[in-house]
């Protein structure tokens, strides 16, 4: 569907452009302001540029603590979910018998059920595990969540891959269990790439479960970290857009790194689902 | 050399097995952290269970309060608003940007890598950003619109329920468009070009060919990933109403995810369980309507 040059494509693509793009900058516009340049009929001043907010805000909100807490929560439940989701998948596309067509079904059927609908009885779940204020145990949380889809979509890729790579590893002598792990695996990549991003940025963002099951300050992540600094300082919004600014800034700066991949992924990841 | 047949079989020699035992981790984990949790939570939504005390069955009775709550029922209102507002226009939107940015020009990257960045973020951030821009007084917007007429200086847009939930689903439109917008540009880059030329030969114009042939394609697989996953995420929307309005004025704009949080911190525990399984029918009932429609609209086609 492609028709070159017109006017008003590029013209309605800049206002898309604008409209996407006006409250990122508002944000960095109040971030850099002093306490009085967002008072009432300043929004209109000339710009100021306290650059020294955002180490302020840094310190105030200990955000340090809640990026740490943010990676290490994404990056372990992104390795449990890739290991155990890849595992599942395979098992469902190269050996469907009934057992693996039982598990699969209970997969799809859990993708219609939103992980809000688990979360009270997964609290009280979770107190008699000593879950609650433990960053393994959200990782785990977060990860099965995002099993359904991503066991899926392995099933799925896998199912599509032709088996022969693996089958004359096994006539070379290779156990089934390595024929998986050293040749269909590194294979995955673009599914892989596809359940990191959908799924990374859901865990990343985790609000809901979160406002749950991480109530101490040493454990929060960033958006615990965004709303609490909000509640305490909910005045003074050159400090509180510094603070939401240093929390959404590690996920723009890896999209913006990782642009194709990200777009790429979540394409793949949408449409074979 | 082509062995198709033996296949399953070579593998399984190869392993006995051991292949049953690749999807028990899975199971494991999915079974103990949502599994066991779903099926306590079907018997608590038949407690009264306060969080603390023993509970006790009360049979139906959660149920019963909840259709005579009038605060559930306006939230069930507000979360089907929410939703009937959310879902179409992101379609309608994601569409249409996908359109304009299939086009070639320079530039299109940027302008698709800013449409999705709203994205990224979290919806919790994003919230408070637009309450930056939406708040009387010193929120951006109402600088402005006063600044150009000083008779907007009565207006707020988040003070009355139905001027805020329409602020809400205009934001959470305005933030997710670029999700709904890559998912359409994969599914226009799947058709091939040659059917579009062919269209061209055939003399239809630009909104013939859409309606006729882009759509229709797009129908199984782009618009139906797009809509289930939009019933999904806008029936359970939580994070983008507790940064703008926290469920208010009052509890004008809560929605039933925010309600379950309330009452299970309220000692409503038992009750909350009830109530998002009631959320859950919600959501289940749209999801598979649609999926049956995607699957008789793919028979006809």
């Amino acid at each position: 569907m492609k028709r070159r040059n017109s006017v008003l494509v590029r013209a309605a693509a800049a206002l898309m452009g604008i409209t996407s793009a006006v409250p990122f900058i508002v944000l960095l516009r109040i971030a850099l302001s002093t306490p009085a340049g967002m008072s009432s009929g300043r929004a209109l001043a000339v710009p100021e540029f306290q650059i020294a907010n955002f180490a302020r805000a840094w310190e105030l909100s200990r955000m340090g603590v809640a990026i740490m807490n943010s990676l290490a929560i994404t990056a372990s439940a992104l390795v449990t979910l890739v290991v155990c989701a890849a595992a599942a998948g395979y098992a469902i596309a190269r050996f469907p018998g009934k057992f693996h067509l039982a598990v699969l079904n209970v997969f799809l059927f859990s993708m219609m059920i939103p992980g809000i609908i688990n979360t009270v009885p997964l609290y009280t779940l979770m107190r008699r595990i000593g879950g609650i204020n433990s960053r393994w145990a959200m990782a785990l949380v977060l990860a099965a969540n995002a099993l359904p889809f991503s066991v899926f979509l392995y099933a799925n890729f896998i199912k599509s891959m032709s088996r022969e790579i693996e089958e004359s590893a096994i006539v070379d002598g290779c156990t089934w269990f390595s024929a998986f792990w050293r040749i269909t695996f590194p294979l995955l990549k673009p599914v892989t790439a596809a359940v990191v991003i959908v799924n990374g940025l859901g865990i990343w963002n985790n609000y809901a479960q979160a406002v749950f099951f991480l109530q101490k300050p040493a454990v929060r992540t960033i958006p615990l970290a965004v709303s609490m600094f909000f509640q305490q300082y909910g005045a003074r919004w050159n400090m509180m857009a510094a603070a939401a600014t240093i929390g959404a800034a590690p996920a723009v700066a890896v999209f913006i790194l990782f642009q194709k991949q990200f777009i790429k992924g979540l394409a793949s990841g949408a449409l074979k689902g | 050399m082509k062995r198709p047949a033996s296949a399953p079989a070579m593998l399984r020699k190869a392993g006995s097995h051991l292949h049953l035992l690749m999807a028990v981790p899975a199971l494991l984990l999915f079974g103990f952290f949502f599994i066991l949790p779903l099926t306590r939570g079907i018997w608590l939504s038949l407690t009264d269970w306060n969080g603390v005390s023993k509970a006790s069955f009360v049979g139906l009775q959660n149920f019963v309060d909840f259709f005579r709550d009038p605060r559930a029922l306006h939230d069930v209102l507000i979360t089907v608003l929410f939703a009937l507002g959310s879902a179409p226009l992101l379609n309608l939107f994601g569409l249409a940007y996908a359109l304009v940015l299939d086009h070639e020009f320079r530039g299109r990257n940027l302008v698709r890598t800013i449409v999705y960045l709203p994205a990224i973020i979290s919806p919790l951030i994003m919230g408070y950003i637009w309450y930056f821009i939406l708040q009387p007084q010193r929120g951006v917007l109402w600088q402005i619109a006063t600044s150009v007429n000083p008779a907007f200086s009565g207006g707020n847009w988040l003070a009355g329920p139905r001027g805020a939930l329409v602020v809400l689903i205009l934001v959470n439109v305005w933030q997710y468009v670029g999700m709904t917008m890559v998912v359409y540009l994969a599914g226009l880059q799947s058709i091939s070009s040659e059917v579009i030329e062919a269209c061209a030969i055939d003399g239809a114009g630009y909104f013939q060919t859409l309606r006729h042939v882009v759509l229709p394609i797009l129908l199984s697989s782009s618009v139906k990933i797009n809509v289930i996953t939009n019933i999904i995420g806008s029936l359970s929307v939580f994070d983008v109403i507790m940064a703008l309005t926290e469920g208010g004025p009052g509890y004008g704009t809560e929605s039933l995810s925010i309600y379950i949080m309330r009452m299970c911190y309220g000692s409503f525990t038992g009750y909350s369980t009830a109530v998002a399984l009631v959320l859950f029918v919600i959501v289940l009932i749209p999801v598979l309507i649609s999926l049956g429609f995607f699957r008789s609209a793919e028979f006809e086609a």
